[in-house]
């Protein structure tokens, strides 16, 4: 503190008054004066120059990344497109290479009942598709939370539903969502809003239970205390694709 | 009539020459830049009370940017350069903001 009093105290140099204290008058340098005066102008006006021209420099590294983030993006897509045809062309060849006695039939069987649950494959099916959003207003507590979406997923979850997707990304066994950075990602994707999830039920209970559940209750305390949008609509026929990504790092078949 | 006349043409200089500063000196030019107005509002405070002498100003200006230059290079170098950067913004703000609050009142008398 006593420092920033001392600036404030003594803010103009005490030399201009212990000069002045001298008798005689002073001693001039008009010279080194007008030449100190000359630099500091033309220090502003490089300064300024300087920042108006590498203006346009940055918008353009900026369009630059941003182009660079979408062509990313694509790749990724692309990418994914082409992990799911050869998860398909997997599937083709594995029930090949099975054969056809009464252990390959029973395999089968196993594997078509696992494969929707963990969320390897598309499935399709009756459900519900519900819809939200962030409030009116840039308030934060209208905003749609990772834990706003989990609460959803799960009550989903507990009222019957097979399979969910969060704006078309499956949950499997290894989803997870959360926020990173800005956005709320699933499988690695980061989403935008609105986000709309289709669960895949038995369509005579799973609205009514859904309500009733945790993820309901919750949701409709939103919608009336934070204004946000919740729509509930019923579909006859939803398509929800398999999340190819998910793999088997450590684990091994028993026995091999 | 010197100062004024100097910082014009310094500033028409500038504006015609366009010189480009060293990639190295870059991050020192605000830092100059905010030595030099604490130097000239100081000096004018001091014209205004009498007191004004340009060799004390001129040693006060190369002084004041030599000076912040070296802060800033030495926290460059240790890794803190940005922190002291705004040490030495903050410092010398103070200084300008009391100077022109006190040339203001010798002004206007306000």
């Amino acid at each position: 503190m006593d420092l920033l009093n001392q600036i404030i105290r003594q803010p103009v140099d005490p030399d201009y008054a212990a000069v002045a204290a001298r008798p005689g008058p002073p001693r001039r340098s008009r010279i080194a004066f007008a030449v100190v005066s000359l630099l500091i102008g033309a220090l502003f006006a490089v300064a300024a120059l300087q920042t108006t021209r590498s203006a346009p420099d940055i918008a353009r590294e900026r369009t630059e990344l941003i182009a660079r983030i979408k062509a990313a993006q694509q790749n990724q897509d692309a990418l994914r497109d082409r992990a799911g045809a050869l998860a398909a062309e997997n599937a083709r060849l594995r029930l090949a290479g099975l054969g056809d006695d009464a252990e390959a039939r029973s395999l089968e069987r196993q594997l078509d009942t696992l494969e929707p649950e963990v969320g390897t494959t598309a499935v399709s099916g009756p459900g519900l598709v519900i819809t939200v959003d962030d409030g009116p207003g840039t308030d934060s507590k209208a905003q749609v939370l990772d834990t706003d979406l989990q609460i959803m997923v799960n009550g989903l979850w507990a009222s019957g539903a097979e399979a969910i997707t969060v704006n078309d990304q499956r949950l499997t066994s290894v989803s997870a969502i959360r926020t990173a950075g800005q956005a709320i990602t699933v499988n690695y994707r980061s989403l935008s809003p609105p986000y709309t999830v289709r669960a895949i039920g038995d369509l005579r209970t799973l609205q009514a239970r859904f309500v009733q559940s945790s993820g309901g209750t919750w949701w409709n305390a939103l919608e009336v205390n934070e204004g946000m949008r919740y729509d509930i609509q019923s579909s006859e026929q939803l398509e929800l694709p398999g999340d190819p990504g998910l793999v088997l790092h450590y684990a091994k078949k028993a026995g091999s | 009539m010197i100062p004024v006349i100097g910082l014009i043409l310094g500033i028409l200089l500038g504006l015609v020459l366009e010189p480009s500063v060293p990639q190295g000196l870059q991050p020192y030019l605000p830092i100059a830049i905010v030595a030099a107005m604490d130097a000239l509002f100081g000096a004018f405070r001091a014209y205004l009370e009498g007191t004004f002498t340009d060799r004390v100003f001129v040693v006060s200006f190369i002084s004041n940017v030599l000076i912040a230059a070296a802060i800033v290079f030495v926290g460059d170098q240790i890794g803190v350069g940005s922190q002291l950067s705004t040490g030495v913004v903050v410092v010398l703000g103070i200084r300008i903001f009391t100077n022109v609050a006190a040339i203001r009142r010798a002004l206007f008398r306000a």
